[in-house]
């Protein structure tokens, strides 16, 4: 094939390709233009001071709002909602087919939503969720209010369609109705994500509010795109917490922000005693009736102390005589919200830019604390143990960890001859590394990877957890575990016989 | 908070203050000492008000012996309210740290269908109306039948109020009018002639631009006020046309059939008179020709609207003996108005000046301007010889002469436009004669005379150097204050190009393409749809407003905007453009998100607070440049922007198309949603409290210079 022919068969397909653009050109963009007009991928680059191109530095922008939120929110040892009902409203209207987030906003939302209810059951174990969905004005209840992730998450992904108004009004009353029912000491919640920048109501959507006041439920508004007034209104009026994505992980963030318990409203907050059940796992290779299936089952699952049924999940309500059944480590776990770690310190750059008293590696994953080019960059100290920590280790520990390396090693070695408090001299540091080559950090990461993947009975208690409750005081599906909410110090749960 | 600004202790009510407020002081304080005029720009919202009421007030405590009176002109009643409560609040403020030595008089002082507590007048529908209902009441020859004959009714508060003559005084305080009402029925006086009377004692007046601009009204009110006053334009970006206004008129076919009946009764009246009480008639012309108009001081109930033209315009000679008989007079107007409704029948827009208008009357019926001059003076002493009360019947006539009068005295500044129909109707006949005024300087120079400090103050007064030109003074301090915020929550942005990248303007050539009308509408439905809450749309004026609504609705646009928001429509009408003021907020409060088209220096939607979410976005479709022959070039226009404005102005936002706007208004939207530190950050202070404000008086801060 000569050169002249390819070119004409290239230009012919090129215009064959041009004709094919004119005809779906829909918007007056093709394709490839679209992702440049909606992404706008330079502006998420800066010029530095000499004229480089850098991405935008949005890390200490976020670092500063997650202290700001650490600040407002852990603030002391406050009382903390740990049995919490929360619907999650999912808004589908017409707003929700945008795409201004990749690559629509309701596959972001449900996307970030499936991740909530997996670390929201994972961080609340005693708790329950259910999902609502808005769309054409009208509110539609996708689950009932259960502890099952799966069930929610399979829900939730069959029905990802967009259409019609968002009525905020229609989505708090039928929550409403559903979350007048539950008993008195659960925390009843609402999580709005919300893409629409209008509401479509049948009446007075403030009635509908105050109506939620006075039921005590805890409305919160993540919006997608701007702020709205009536939402801000909602939040202020029930004191939940309205906030606006700026981009899909930002939206993560302020999604999750949700799953540690909120503080207790003050009328739920007086301590009072929780019947509640801890079922005994039954036997491997006994075939019984699973009363949540109602069907014949073989080994596995639970069986509830009181009327002896067979369970296949926990958490959840006995279908029969009605107990709440949980296992211990799911209580466990729920624990450490009431003991928050104190916030860290900033340490401002007066101080870190002293070269004696400069700490060039974090406590935590040993990595540099110093930028590129020697500058000292930003990072926090632990109030107690005096050690610095890089600002991602600062929100793993704050957030994942809830134990402070520091404080946990310099317990651990009284008796030693390490953790002078505030400052390791230089030589005695790389002893000190020499010594332990495996930081506390990754240690703490690897031990919970590895219980991720097992199950909850085998799971290996944080050493701490099994210091403040005696654990070992615990033989399951003999007692009933009254939890105190009240969590002064002092207070430590009681555990009764039952 | 207290501090002292050179030699004046000023109070002010509230424990923090902007820069930006104390600056405003400082300059204020500084035109009062060389009691000149001075014209001040700062943005809405900023607290120019209780700058300003605190300064004066604290100036005029600080030197007790020749205390400053404060004239505050407002524009609506409203505003009147709003200032006299926030005076109030600074009233007790200063009492409660002076003790009652900071006493002071301040009332405001409104029309009497807004003071009046009878509640047979009150009743009445407009304004008009109000004031006849009142002088039937009050005039004097009325008062006098009704000693003899008990039948005849008075109004009980006017009576007490003459009784306790000089006993009815308002103690100190500050008066809003719904307090003179209640004072007024409390004690049973007349609140609206109370007040009047009050006005010339009080320490601050509050009261309409009207009272001071237009001599139609101040002859009667302002008359004595002292020199030594402090006359303060509040929102006065528009204060050219209210001056404009004040000395035109307009006669449109129902005001020349209305004079006829008019004249008609008058005729009746005098024929009446004749047969009864003729010496009556024979007193009024032998008045006229020693030379005086008026019958020297009337009685308080008898007053009536002054003379339109200026004070020192007004002639000071006896009446032209053609006009002294009341019958010549009659046939005077009588030929006037057939010349009037003869030039309504123009089929052509025409155009000419007083001074061959003038020749043409003389030359067609004989009226010349001597005459003309002095139909005002005439037609008034005539209504109080006919002792005539129910005066919303005459206000046909009335204007007839008034505008006689007008144009027999100036013969430049202004102009006569004859226009066959309106703009908008062309099939529909609607004639109408108007005597326009072309320089604002006219009404207003009296006022910059009279009175030691006039303060000219608003929002946006941009371009600044345009004012002293157009109302011809020269201000001591002219200066515009931008605003201090605690982050950049302003966006503005300059679209020049639709969603198809094809220009677009409001320019008068382009503004009616369809093109263009369709982007514009493009433009709207882009931004509901990204925008939450309220939007405002300002329009250049009622007729594009109505064009360009109109052809979104027949092209489907305005449908679509109403699916993601309700709309509302500002209309000449009052009442209807409260409710739909009030029925836009109630859809942004609910969530349901609402757009109000109004129009930019109009006068129904003024001085309305589309603060927070009743206002998230603002178009502007087309900017209310004041209007100056020059025409501006672009980089020219942007630099007539308000300071405020001009400072969150990025370059890269100055040439957009649709789509670019909608995604920076998309991303500023996103941005301004996160929560943000109150107290400013980066060490940006936009309150200061007191000890703030002594270090940087004692030059320890130099943030502000």
């Amino acid at each position: 094939m000569s050169r002249k022919e390819s070119n004409d068969e290239e230009m012919q397909f090129n215009r064959e390709e041009e004709e094919d653009d004119e005809d779906e050109n829909g918007r007056g963009l093709d394709a490839w233009e679209r992702t440049y007009a909606d992404e706008r991928s330079w502006e998420s680059l800066q010029e530095d001071e000499s004229g480089l191109l850098r991405p935008i530095d949005n890390k200490t922008l976020y670092h500063a709002q997650y202290r700001r939120r650490l600040r407002t929110s852990s603030a002391a040892r406050i009382q903390k909602g740990l049995i919490r009902y929360l619907y999650i409203v999912i808004d589908l209207s017409r707003a929700a087919g945008e795409m201004d987030y990749k690559p629509s906003r309701m596959v972001v939302v449900a996307r970030q939503a499936e991740a909530f209810i997996r670390e929201f059951f994972d961080q609340n174990p005693l708790s329950q969720i259910g999902l609502v969905t808005l769309k054409d004005g009208v509110a539609h209840c996708l689950t009932d209010l259960g502890g099952s992730p799966e069930s929610h998450i399979k829900a939730l992904m069959g029905k990802l369609t967009s259409s019609g108004d968002a009525s905020l009004q229609n989505g708090l009353d039928l929550v409403h109705s559903l979350l007048n029912q539950i008993p008195t000491y659960g925390h009843r919640e609402v999580l709005i994500l919300y893409s629409a920048l209008s509401t479509c109501d049948p009446g007075d959507i403030m009635e509908t509010i105050q109506k939620c006041k006075a039921s005590k439920i805890r409305c919160s508004v993540i919006g997608l795109s701007a702020e709205l007034y009536i939402c801000k209104y909602l939040c202020q009026e029930t004191g939940g917490s309205y906030y606006v994505a700026l981009d899909e992980s930002h939206l993560k963030e302020l999604v999750f922000e949700h799953a540690p318990p909120p503080p207790a409203i003050a009328e739920f907050a007086i301590a009072n005693l929780i019947r509640m059940g801890f079922p005994q796992r039954a036997a491997e290779g006994v075939i019984s009736i699973c009363s949540c299936h109602k069907e014949a089952k073989v080994g596995g699952g639970y069986t509830c102390p009181r009327c002896k049924a067979r369970i296949c999940e926990l958490p959840t309500e006995c279908q029969i005589c009605g107990l709440t059944l949980v296992s211990s480590p799911h209580l466990a776990r729920s624990y450490h919200h009431l003991f928050p770690i104190t916030p860290f310190d900033d340490v401002s750059p007066s101080v870190s830019s002293d070269p004696r008293y400069l700490p060039k590696n974090c406590f935590g994953c040993q990595q540099s604390l110093l930028n590129p080019g020697n500058m000292p960059a930003s990072c926090v100290s632990c109030p107690k143990c005096k050690q610095y920590f890089c600002l991602d280790c600062d929100i793993y520990i704050h957030e994942s960890l809830h134990n402070c390396p520091g404080c946990e090693s310099f317990r651990h070695s009284k008796t030693g001859k390490r953790g002078h408090g505030v400052l390791l001299k230089a030589e005695e540091k790389v002893h000190y590394e020499a010594r332990e080559p495996q930081s506390n950090l990754e240690m703490e990461k690897r031990s919970r990877d590895l219980r991720k993947g097992e199950s909850p009975q085998e799971i290996d208690l944080q050493d701490t957890i099994n210091k403040e409750i005696k654990m070992n005081h615990l033989d399951e599906g003999k007692y009933q575990v009254a939890l105190r909410r009240d969590s002064t110090p002092k207070n430590k749960p009681e555990f009764i016989a039952h | 908070m207290k501090f002292q600004i050179e030699d004046v202790t000023v109070y002010f009510p509230y424990d923090n203050i902007y820069p930006e407020q104390y600056s405003y002081m400082v300059e204020l304080k500084r035109a009062l000492d060389a009691k000149g005029h001075c014209l001040l720009e700062m943005p809405t919202g900023t607290g120019k008000t209780i700058a300003l009421l605190s300064l004066i007030t604290s100036y005029a405590l600080s030197k007790p012996s020749n205390p400053v009176k404060l004239l505050y002109c407002t524009r609506t009643v409203h505003e009147m309210e709003k200032t006299l409560a926030e005076l109030r609040f600074l009233h007790n403020y200063q009492v409660k740290h002076l003790g009652p030595s900071a006493r002071i008089l301040a009332l405001g002082l409104s029309s009497r269908k807004n003071l009046c507590v009878n509640p047979r007048v009150v009743s009445a529908e407009n304004r008009d109306s109000v004031d006849a209902a009142c002088r039937k009441l009050t005039a004097s020859w009325v008062r006098a039948l009704a000693v003899e004959n008990p039948n005849i009714p008075t109004c009980e508060f006017f009576e007490n109020y003459e009784k306790a003559a000089s006993d009815a005084v308002l103690p100190p305080g500050v008066y809003t009018l719904q307090d003179l009402r209640a004072f007024g029925k409390e004690k049973g006086w007349c609140p609206y002639f109370l007040a009047r009377h009050m006005v010339q004692f009080a320490n601050v007046v509050v009261y309409s631009y009207q009272y001071l601009l237009d001599p139609k009204v101040a002859g009667i009110i302002s008359k004595e006020m002292q020199r030594e006053s402090v006359v303060v334009f509040d929102e006065a970006h528009n204060i050219d046309n209210v001056c404009i206004e004040a000395l035109s008129v307009s006669v449109r076919m129902q005001t020349l059939e209305g004079a006829t009946r008019n004249l008609n009764r008058m005729n009746q009246e005098i024929e009446r008179l004749k047969a009864t009480d003729a010496g009556r008639l024979r007193a009024e012309y032998n008045r006229l020709v020693e030379g005086l108009a008026q019958r020297g001081n009337l009685p308080i109930g008898d007053t009536w609207f002054a003379n339109p033209t200026l004070p020192e315009d007004i002639l000071k000679e006896s009446v032209p003996g053609n006009i002294r008989r009341a019958e010549h007079f009659l046939s005077v107007l009588r030929r006037l108005v057939q010349y009037f409704k003869g030039r309504l029948q123009t089929e052509n827009v025409e155009k000419e000046g007083p001074v061959t208008f003038v020749a043409s009357i003389n030359a067609q019926v004989g009226i010349d301007q001597k005459m003309l001059r002095f139909c005002y003076d005439r037609l008034h002493s005539l209504m109080l010889t006919l002792e005539i009360t129910d005066t919303d019947e005459f206000l046909h006539i009335q204007t007839i002469c008034d505008l006689a009068t007008l144009v027999g005295t100036y013969t430049r500044g202004f102009s006569i436009i004859i226009e066959p129909f309106d703009e908008r109707m062309p099939h529909i006949p609607d004639p109408v004669l108007q005597l326009c005024c072309h320089d604002a300087s006219l009404a207003i120079k009296p006022v910059f005379e009279r009175f030691q400090s006039v303060v000219i103050t608003s929002g946006t007064l941009s371009p600044i150097d345009l004012y002293p030109r157009l109302l011809n003074f020269n201000p001591v301090v002219s200066r515009s204050f931008t605003m201090s915020l605690t982050r950049d929550c302003i966006c503005p942005m300059v679209l020049t190009r639709g969603s198809d990248q094809l220009p677009v303007s409001t320019k008068y050539d382009l503004r009616s393409d369809p093109g263009v009308e369709k982007n514009y509408g493009k433009l709207l439905l882009e931004m509901v749809s990204v925008v939450p809450d309220g939007i405002v749309c300002f329009f250049v004026s009622y007729s594009y407003m109505d064009g360009i609504v109109n052809s979104w609705h027949e092209s489907g646009i305005l449908k679509e905007i109403m699916q993601h928001k309700l709309v509302f429509i500002e209309t000449q009408d009052v009442v209807e453009t409260t409710l739909a003021l009030d029925n836009y907020r109630r859809a942004c409060d609910c969530g349901r998100g609402a757009v109000f088209f109004s129009v930019a220096r109009g006068k129904v939607a003024e001085g309305i607070d589309f603060d927070r979410h009743y206002g998230r976005l603002v178009i502007m479709f087309g900017v209310p440049f004041q209007y100056t022959l020059s025409r501006y070039s672009r980089h020219d226009k942007r630099s007539k922007l308000p300071g405020w404005i001009l400072s969150h102005l990025r370059d890269a936002h100055l040439n957009l198309s649709t789509d670019m706007a909608v995604h920076i208004a998309r991303e500023f939207l996103r941005r301004m949603a996160q929560p943000y530190d109150k107290n400013g950050a980066m060490g940006k202070k936009t309150l200061l409290s007191q000890e703030d404000l002594e270090k940087m008086v004692n030059g320890v801060g130099d943030m502000l210079f």
